[in-house]
């Protein structure tokens, strides 16, 4: 392997990480393993760069590898499982057969979704950007945040479903938008 | 050709779960013509069910899963899902939502999408797990897992690149590196393999401020983190330095070194001032002072106060009009109003609050956490892989576990000079090597030194889970101690990390069996560790760096 492909492949992890990441928790890997079982993705892409064929989607490969991967958590003693369950990955790695638009969500469009959404968060006033962080950045349950926010626990589950649906449009907004331009 | 199986064979398969599909068409078409056989598979799997009670759970265990199986079934289908997304749910809860995802296959793809988006937001609202933090890492990754430094000279070819503009008419060098597995390579000097496997932005800041001098300027940048941000026409200029006039970080935290020789880490949003003798007023933000032995004349002043004697490691925090604090971490220390004259002295883990008002000082409880991303950059250790925690000073050895898989870092010792040689294990730089008794070197007593105590948490389960890290000190190792004896025998020279009630807890719980790992990069600033417990309960290394 020549340096131009070092470069490219660098290129390319800066181009998929985050809709590799984001396929592999909703295959039902543990938010804490998700970077784990990506950067795992990454490595064996690595070792098999020889073996990928250029005429491919490099990303549709790195999702087969991960997906692979995480077919093989089912196999692993209980204590070593990157998963949350058996059942649950196996029903959602069923159901992630490849559609065009998944591929997009996942894929090319991943990137851009990311950063579409990191701008819609910084449109948030700063009660609801304190919600999200202590349940994404800090992983606090909705128990425990109700206490912190002096409210109770569906109240804080509406909440935090309100704010991720109104993220949802913004993101979405963002998206159609640059694709109209 | 294979013979046909008889009834016991493929019973048996069947029992043992070795049955193929071929089989288990084969055993139910003779159990419906064979009632004898029938029965006969309908009781063993009866016995199977009672073994695997008896083996699996007990009744009591039965009993409160089954009354937490009722709990759940009460939750609505969104409060499954959101359990599930939460990390709360438990098993039978993940299972209920698999059995929903089964009956619907666009309920599956919604779930995999709001899974997505979860992880999407997490990405978005952390710097620390945004792109640079993920890649970085996997580089770490890449380079410990494979053995092969590919990634070690193309991240030191883009590193040169990033820095060429400022240094294109420094010469390059050449130097001859021997990695593990016998490759050798030709990286360049300004990269080595520290720059490699650590941060970004945190090795070329140092690399900026290592390689340039500026006698006139009272301050320069040394380190900082990723998402240091800074106002513009209020930022340090573009080979680090820092003049005399004031400075607006609006986020992140950044360290420099004074012209004196102490040390500032500032955290944003942060305003401070700096003078022409390096003195500094910290305006607003949260501001932690190494001072060096050789600099007793620091000025270091805030809102409403002064620091009037420094400690070797003292903190400012003027995050909220109407009060400062200030906190002494190390060493003895003094601070007075700015109105009025009246002093106090502190010494170690003390705490005093500048009341504006009132134009009074009022003794505060040592809360040091305020401090924690200042100090974790203070510190001196970079994390590159591994759920690493910087400690806190004053966090003591304590008879509570750690989190599993976790790694602390304890910053025994700040600085001191040992009265005699130290004992410490033989490490070879570069080289994979498996942490086990050894004969030992000597560490000789001369200049000063930091010591830092690991340890590293598996699973407290039989076989529990193996534990990594690599860490980047900003100082050569240079002494490594991670076998048991040595452990404790070096305990009083370096002044261990005791704890608070004056009991000892985990002493001398080395990695000495024999099966753990251990690599110190050649440039004897990254240390990976690989600690598989065994049945220890936890892991611990010394490691002893050399600050001059």
């Amino acid at each position: 392997m020549n340096s131009s492909d070092r470069e490219l492949f660098v290129d390319q992890v800066r181009q998929h990480h985050a809709g590799l990441r984001g396929f592999v928790r909703a295959l039902g890997v543990d938010p804490m393993w998700v970077d784990d079982v990506a950067q795992e993705a990454f490595i064996v892409a690595y070792n098999r760069l020889e073996e990928f064929d250029q005429g491919r989607d490099f990303g549709a490969w790195l999702r087969g590898i991960a997906r692979n991967l995480v077919i093989n958590e089912r196999r692993k003693d209980a204590r070593r499982k990157r998963i949350i369950s058996d059942n649950l990955t196996e029903v959602l790695i069923s159901s992630s057969s490849a559609s065009e638009e998944e591929d997009d969500e996942m894929g090319d469009q991943a990137l851009a979704r990311l950063n579409a959404l990191k701008e819609c968060i910084k449109g948030l006033p700063e009660k609801s950007l304190k919600l999200l962080k202590s349940r994404y950045e800090d992983d606090n349950s909705a128990q425990f945040i109700a206490e912190e926010f002096s409210m109770n626990p569906p109240a804080v589950r509406k909440a935090l479903e309100r704010l991720r649906s109104g993220l949802r449009d913004c993101m979405e907004e963002k998206i159609n938008l640059a694709t109209a331009h | 050709m294979r013979p046909d199986p008889n009834n016991d064979d493929l019973l048996n398969r069947f029992l043992l779960g070795d049955a193929e599909e071929s089989d288990l068409s084969r055993l139910a078409a003779r159990a419906a013509e064979d009632t004898d056989l029938a029965s006969r598979i309908a009781d063993e799997l009866s016995f199977s069910e009672m073994l695997r009670q008896v083996l699996v759970a007990d009744s009591d265990g039965f009993t409160d899963r089954f009354e937490g199986a009722l709990e759940s079934s009460r939750l609505s289908r969104e409060e499954l899902f959101f359990r599930v997304r939460e990390g709360g749910a438990s098993p039978f809860e993940s299972d209920q939502v698999a059995k929903l995802l089964w009956d619907s296959p666009d309920a599956a793809r919604e779930f995999r999408r709001q899974l997505a988006e979860d992880e999407w937001i997490r990405e978005a609202l952390s710097e620390s797990r945004g792109a640079g933090a993920f890649i970085e890492s996997l580089e770490t990754r890449m380079w410990a897992e494979t053995d092969r430094d590919r990634f070690v000279d193309d991240f030191a070819r883009r590193l040169e690149n990033q820095l060429a503009p400022d240094f294109a008419a420094e010469p390059t060098k050449g130097k001859i590196v021997r990695f593990p597995g016998g490759w050798t390579q030709t990286v360049l000097q300004v990269g080595a393999v520290a720059a490699v496997i650590s941060i970004g932005a945190f090795v070329a800041a140092q690399l900026v401020a290592s390689r340039v001098t500026d006698r006139s300027a009272p301050a320069s940048v040394v380190k900082s983190s990723p998402d240091a941000n800074w106002s513009e026409g209020a930022a340090p200029d573009r080979d680090g330095f820092i003049r005399s006039g004031l400075y607006q970080l609006n986020r992140g935290v950044v360290s420099m070194r004074l012209s004196s020789g102490s040390e500032l880490t500032v955290e944003g949003p942060a305003v401070f001032e700096v003078g022409e003798d390096s003195s500094t007023f910290v305006h607003e933000g949260i501001a932690l002072a190494r001072v060096s032995a050789s600099d007793p004349g620091i000025t270091l002043r805030s809102k409403g106060l002064r620091v009037s004697e420094p400690a070797s490691l003292i903190g400012i925090d003027a995050r909220v009009d109407g009060a400062t604090e200030a906190i002494v971490f190390s060493g003895d220390g003094g601070i007075c109003l700015t109105e009025g004259g009246k002093c106090r002295e502190l010494t170690r883990f003390e705490a005093v609050k500048a009341d504006h008002f009132h134009e009074k000082l009022v003794d505060v409880p040592y809360k040091p956490h305020a401090f924690a991303n200042a100090w974790a950059l203070l510190s001196g250790v970079e994390n590159n892989f591994g759920t690493v925690k910087i400690e806190m000073p004053g966090s003591d050895l304590s008879s509570e576990r750690g989190a599993e898989g976790q790694v602390q870092v304890f910053v025994e010792n700040e600085s001191f000079r040992p009265k005699a040689d130290l004992e410490v294990d033989r490490v070879e730089v570069g080289e994979f090597s498996v942490a086990e008794a050894n004969p030992g070197q000597q560490l000789q007593a001369k200049g000063d030194l930091r010591s830092y105590l690991l340890q590293l948490w598996p699973s407290d389960q039989e076989g529990g889970e193996e534990v990594e890290t690599s860490l980047t000190f900003d100082h050569p190792v240079v002494g490594v101690i991670f076998s048991s004896g040595r452990l404790v025998s070096s305990d009083s020279s370096v002044g261990s990390a005791n704890s608070a009630d004056g009991k000892a807890y985990n002493t001398g719980q080395g990695m000495d069996s024999g099966n753990d790992e251990i690599l110190l990069s050649q440039d004897r600033r990254t240390l990976n560790l690989r600690f598989k417990g065994d049945g220890s309960e936890v892991g611990q290394v010394r490691v002893l760096v050399a600050l001059n």
